[in-house]
């Protein structure tokens, strides 16, 4: 923090050439010294004052919308008066800068953080749950009630018994997010994972690459030739990077967004194309096939990097392996190639290679050569191998994708997603041609039931173009900073590890999810899904949650009752079962409303973190420019807090040390010891020497002290020369390691992988990406989309009321006047949402933006804004439904892996239907 | 005497709000200010803000003299930010909804992605808007009391709070109304075009905070400033309404949208924004102007330099500021 610089008001002279170079010739008249203005008027040094200030601190807003943009933050008479981007940034290659970045919710904050929503002190439920009635105690006292409880459950169910959800508001802020993981592997709380919970995961990335870390910066766009935004809208969503995709098609790049919604992102595009809500596989598929009918594929590339030449036998469709082989020892993981140069078969180069033994951390595992070292694959053909079973014919992965690519001819694509076959051919002809060619990626595809199938045709046209892993090409979506700084942090005791739950599953089993396939879907798909679950547990492919009791769910920076699908429905299932509910928030929403305990957390300018998002190549402080409002803190302090009540009243008790295992390792869980294990006993004396660990130890980032890095603001990321991560920097990088290291992918084939030969997915026939009609629920015509919204980040700032002055003050959705029309409905009418399973009430606002049969609507709006507190989670029938492949285990990259193969909580594949709202 | 001018690139503007939230935050956040937006953006064709604003009337008729017919706006015609019932339902428990205190009627960005035509040869896109620092300004011209005045020094149009008698002849005269009657103060008020921040050489908060990168801001007469050559030489930027005679400092680079289909689905050569409807915003050089940027993102797109598009792109983001001893803060 520094006083402000300015106190004098400068010499506006125009005539001098400024200090940086910029040249001021004119041909008019020079202009006149400011003070010869006549004559003086007093009003305007009133004006002058106003934008005066008494302190700078460098700080942003540690949530998860992946801006991490540089703020100043303005502090006038002891509170934050406003914030300005701090702005000037350096650029990536000869891509334009990252300046200036912000949007306005980052702009908001300054007043959002002294709204009446604003926790102060610690609360105690009187009421019933949900009526907002509350005692305020201190948090010694809340603290010591919570830890008894804790210790309670802990006793007789064991530490499983509690969950620990963290949400946006807290996994971004690395020190925040690191002291919350200790706290987890000493108490050895289930920590659901919410990547997949929120239907992010893309989890056909884990399918084809073996992971799911595919970003680069945002500044790549610039470098594509043609750029396809397909599932999302970055326009609203990525507001600080946005122009990146504007300014590369002024450079010449055909920029083309792929949505049904006439959105802002479409608005700037070269060409939109609007597919039919959830065919956007068919259109995919047609333009595979209609590269490689044309065959301008990009041969090399995929003989190479690909699975694609690899050896498939005619008669079971399986992969030929050494197992088919009468040798010793065979091994099911070592494939084959035909070599044009020899015409001989021969061991695909890499493969057969031991694995990694699971719990390897991703940056240690060695993953051989895919060098092909003078052999010529076949990429088409067909022969005879003697194998032990005797001659068996064998093709290519590549001839059985051609096939799979002629059942998607644009002709048929045309009819199931509207789009004209000749435009189909038109866009997949200039992406083949445009090189580098890109897809950049939104979350919305993983939402879909089958959208791991829609990801695996993109990676596909992506391979037989040659475009993965080049700059300014491949798939673009988030990456993840590495966490080789943070798990040393958390590992408090290594052999604790972290129980992580994935939350789609874990709401099957606690959220009734079968009660609701039965009613959305009917008893037989019910009773279907139900055995492919069951069986995925006994086959050990999943962890079984079903016997795990859920007694406390504690909730820090989520507010996680405002996603979950099934909305009320899950309030009432899950939530409800619950024992104990505490919440560790800054701001009031539905998730504290229901809770017992509700603690008040510090705001983004009231406490010390940093970030690390791989959007830019920067690293940013988090400082505090205000002390905390209230009784808040940071939730370093917060957790230290409850250890610490957890030890004192352990020894109050002389509660003895229990028996645990995680990962197969028995432990001691020691209560009395929590509050020393938590701050390594006592030498970590606040979150400032969590961050300064963090900083020591992690890679890619510059040696600095937290001090100097909350001076500077933000600071440049190793490895950021070119607009993709490079190995130095602080993200993985293993696709630019396998495309130009040649080094081998985390798959069974080590290559990107599309044929998968496991059995469920030929039982579901999705060995090769397909489409795959989305599910319609007759009767029910209209087909919600959704997205991140515009003035808010998930659940944040939607409640401001300035943002919602900016809007139209409640959650409205978008609908068509032909539509509206048919209903009666007119623009800002209240129209109820409904099908089998649940409804919702909220404003209609018309444009024909939306086609007919179908609906817009923002996500995030917190429950509390709508009438019986029902938001659209009403109508996700699909909750429940969890997509049997995304259970499948026992071969290579598929299998339970958190944050990379798990299923993905489906939001949005389903139908409704709307009519006017009668009651007021 | 040189006049302050920006340029917005409707290309580029993605209707994000931070540039009416940076106003907002640093000049009308004071009571009496609620409903003031000094700087806007509307989707557009729409009613805008103040709703329909463009059929309020004032500026100059065709002989140059003064529309004296202007409408009076309203803070309804505005809409105001109207605060929430937190406390009632989240601390105190006797609400249910937590919704606003009254029900907002109608709002600044009521229309927000409101589309026009159907789908999906649908049209809109947004419009930032604030006060034009115009060259005739009608408003100086109504006040009967001379407090509106225009710098000398760079154009920008004030009024002298000190002077001003709230007697709103000003907001009946400005055809894009953008002038404001502050309830408490009794005075009229608008946008200072950031002057304190100017005269430090720090661009207009709009401008500066504007994350997509969209306003130029210099001076016209700078002939090696990007504002100059947008709108004299490249005759790409233009002033919105140029009928109502005022002669407005900001200009738009008008949008192109992307192709609309034709009855079988190809694309068609109709124009997706009917050309009637952006000559009626920014007259008859609009057509010469979409020309001129079509044909040279065309030359871009052949691998062919263009001065005009790098000017467009801002590589570097300071270089949108083209004001003496420009600083970043």
């Amino acid at each position: 923090m520094y006083k402000s610089a300015k106190t004098t008001r400068r010499k506006f002279l125009l005539g001098s050439a400024s200090a940086i170079g910029l040249s001021l010739n004119y041909s008019k008249p020079a202009i006149a010294n400011l003070s010869d203005t006549k004559p003086y008027r007093s009003w305007e040094d009133l004006a002058r004052k106003k934008w005066t200030w008494d302190s700078i601190t460098h700080s942003t807003h540690g949530t998860n919308c992946t801006g991490q943009c540089a703020f100043n933050v303005y502090v006038k008479n002891g509170v934050v008066w406003r914030e300005e981007q701090q702005g000037e940034y350096g650029a990536s290659s000869d891509a334009p800068d990252y300046g200036p970045r912000g949007c306005q919710k980052g702009l908001r904050h300054s007043k959002y953080m002294y709204g009446k929503q604003r926790i102060l002190y610690p609360l105690k439920r009187v009421g019933e749950r949900g009526q907002g009635k509350w005692e305020r105690i201190s948090w010694d006292q809340a603290m010591l009630e919570v830890a008894d409880k804790f210790l309670d459950y802990n006793i007789e169910f064991g530490p499983e018994s509690v969950t620990c959800g963290l949400g946006t508001q807290m996994v971004m802020k690395r020190a925040s997010y690191a002291s919350l993981l200790r706290f987890a592997n000493i108490s050895g709380v289930q920590m659901p994972e919410a990547f997949a919970g929120v239907g992010d995961l893309f989890t056909g990335a884990q399918i084809t690459f073996g992971h799911v870390t595919l970003g680069n910066t945002m500044a790549e766009i610039y470098k594509s030739k043609c750029c396809l935004i397909w599932f999302c809208n970055p326009a609203v969503t990525r507001i600080p990077d946005a122009h990146f995709f504007w300014e590369a098609k002024y450079n010449g790049t055909e920029v083309i967004s792929i949505s049904p919604d006439f959105n802002a992102s479409a608005m700037h595009a070269s060409k939109w194309l609007n597919p039919k809500p959830g065919s956007d596989i068919a259109l995919a598929m047609a333009m595979v096939h209609t590269i490689l009918k044309d065959r301008s594929f990009d041969t090399e590339y995929i003989k190479e990097q690909s699975d694609l030449p690899f050896l498939v036998r005619a008669d079971n469709l399986k992969y030929l392996r050494e197992t088919d082989f009468d040798t010793p020892e065979a091994r099911d993981n070592l494939f084959y190639l035909w070599d044009e140069a020899t015409n001989a078969l021969v061991e695909a180069p890499g493969t057969g290679t031991p694995t990694a033994p699971p719990g390897t951390p991703e940056h240690l595992i060695k993953l051989p050569s895919i060098e092909l070292a003078g052999i010529d694959p076949a990429i088409e053909g067909e022969w005879t191998v003697e194998t032990k079973e005797g001659p068996v014919r064998v093709t290519t992965v590549f001839e059985l994708t051609k096939r799979r690519a002629a059942q998607h001819t644009p002709e048929m694509a045309q009819e199931i997603t509207g789009i004209h076959a000749d435009i189909i051919r038109q866009v997949a002809r200039k992406f083949a041609s445009a090189k580098p060619s890109m897809i950049y990626a939104g979350y919305r595809a993983s939402k879909y039931l089958h959208g791991d199938l829609l990801q695996r045709a993109l990676f596909l046209l992506l391979c037989i173009t040659g475009n993965t892993g080049k700059e300014g090409g491949g798939l673009t979506i988030t990456n993840l900073a590495k966490d080789d700084a943070v798990f040393p942090f958390a590992l408090s005791n290594p052999a604790a590890a972290f129980r992580v739950a994935t939350l789609s599953r874990w709401d099957y089993v606690h959220a009734d999810m079968k009660e609701l396939n039965r009613d959305a879907f009917g008893e037989e798909l019910a009773e279907e899904m139900d055995k492919y679950f069951q069986e995925s547990v006994d086959r050990g492919w999943f962890p079984d949650y079903s016997k795990v009791p859920w007694k406390m769910g504690m909730f820090s920076g989520t507010n996680a009752a405002a996603w979950r699908s099934s909305g009320k429905r899950w309030r009432e299932t899950a939530f409800s079962k619950l024992e104990t509910i505490v919440s560790f928030a800054t701001d009031m929403g539905i998730t504290s409303m229901y809770s017992d305990y509700v603690l008040p957390i510090a705001h983004h300018y009231e406490r010390h973190d940093f970030h690390l998002e791989p959007r830019t190549p920067y690293m940013q402080v988090i400082d505090k420019a205000v002390e905390p409002l209230g009784e808040s803190v940071d939730d370093w302090t917060a957790y230290k807090r409850l250890a610490e009540a957890i030890s004192k009243k352990a020894i109050e008790r002389d509660i003895q040390p229990i028996d645990d295992n995680v990962i197969g390792v028995p432990i001691k869980r020691d209560f009395k010891k929590f509050l020393d294990d938590y701050t390594k006993n006592g030498s970590i004396k606040s979150v400032k020497d969590v961050i300064q660990f963090l900083l020591d130890n992690s890679s890619g980032i510059q040696s600095v002290s937290y001090d100097e890095l909350a001076e500077k603001g933000f600071l440049r990321n190793k490895g950021s020369e070119t607009t993709v991560h490079s190995k130095e920097s602080p993200y993985y990088s293993d696709i630019w390691e396998s495309v130009h290291e040649k080094r081998g992918y985390k798959t069974l084939t080590h290559r990107q992988q599309f044929y998968i030969d496991h059995e469920w997915f030929f039982e579901f026939d999705e060995v090769l990406p397909r489409h795959i009609d989305a599910l319609v629920n007759e009767g029910y015509p209209m087909k919600m989309i959704m997205g991140h919204a515009r003035h808010g980040i998930h659940s944040m700032w939607r409640d401001d009321s300035f943002l919602l002055s900016l809007q139209r003050g409640e959650p409205d959705i978008y609908v068509n006047p032909k539509d509206a029309e048919k209903k009666g409905v007119v623009d800002g009418d209240l129209i109820q949402i409904f099908n089998k399973t649940g409804s919702f009430i909220c404003q209609a606002h018309l444009t024909s933006g939306v086609g007919q049969n179908m609906l817009y609507m923002y996500h995030g709006w917190d429950p509390m804004m709508f009438k019986n507190r029902q938001n659209f989670g009403a109508v996700v029938q699909t909750a429940g439904l969890i997509k049997p492949t995304s259970l499948a285990g026992g071969y290579g990259q598929l299998g339970w892996k958190p944050f990379a193969y798990e299923p993905n909580h489906t939001f949005h594949d389903y139908t409704c239907d709307f009519e006017k709202y009668q009651g007021v | 005497m040189g006049q302050v001018a920006m340029v917005m690139d409707l290309n580029k503007c993605i209707g994000c709000q931070t540039c009416t939230t940076a106003c907002k935050s640093l000049w009308t956040d004071e009571p009496g200010q609620e409903y003031m937006l000094w700087n806007n953006v509307e989707t557009k064709p729409g009613p805008g803000y103040p709703r329909y604003w463009e059929e309020g009337g004032g500026g100059y008729d065709a002989n140059g003299d003064l529309n004296r017919d202007g409408l009076m706006t309203t803070k309804e015609d505005h809409g105001e930010e109207i605060p929430l019932n937190h406390d009632e339902v989240y601390f105190k428990g006797v609400e249910v909804q937590l919704q606003q205190e009254r029900p907002m009627v109608k709002g600044s960005n009521w229309d927000e992605d409101t589309s026009s035509g159907d789908y999906p040869n649908n049209y809109h896109f947004y419009l930032p808007r604030m006060c034009n620092h115009c060259t005739k300004p009608s408003c100086l011209e109504a006040c009967p009391v001379r407090a509106i005045y225009k710098r000398e020094v760079d154009g920008v149009v004030l009024i002298d709070q000190d002077k001003c008698q709230g007697i709103r002849e000003c907001n009946k005269a400005c055809p894009y109304d953008k002038i404001y009657f502050n309830y408490v103060t009794g005075k009229s008020q608008k946008c200072i075009f950031c002057f304190p921040r100017l005269e430090e050489g720090v661009a207009p908060a709009c401008a500066r905070q504007c994350p997509g990168r969209l306003r130029f801001v210099g001076f016209l007469e700078d002939e090696n400033g990007p504002i100059h050559e947008l709108v004299y030489q490249w005759k790409v930027a233009l002033p919105l309404h140029p009928e109502y005679g005022t002669e407005p400092n900001v200009f738009y680079v008008p949008p192109m949208l992307p192709p609309t289909f034709d009855d079988s689905g190809e694309f068609s050569d109709e124009p997706r924004v009917p050309t009637e409807y952006l000559r009626s915003l920014f007259g008859q050089e609009v057509d010469e102007a979409l020309i001129t940027l079509q044909f040279e993102m065309e030359r871009k797109q052949e691998g062919k330099e263009s001065r005009l598009m790098d000017i467009l792109i801002a590589k570097e983001w300071k270089s949108l500021f083209n004001i003496p001893n420009v600083k970043i803060y």
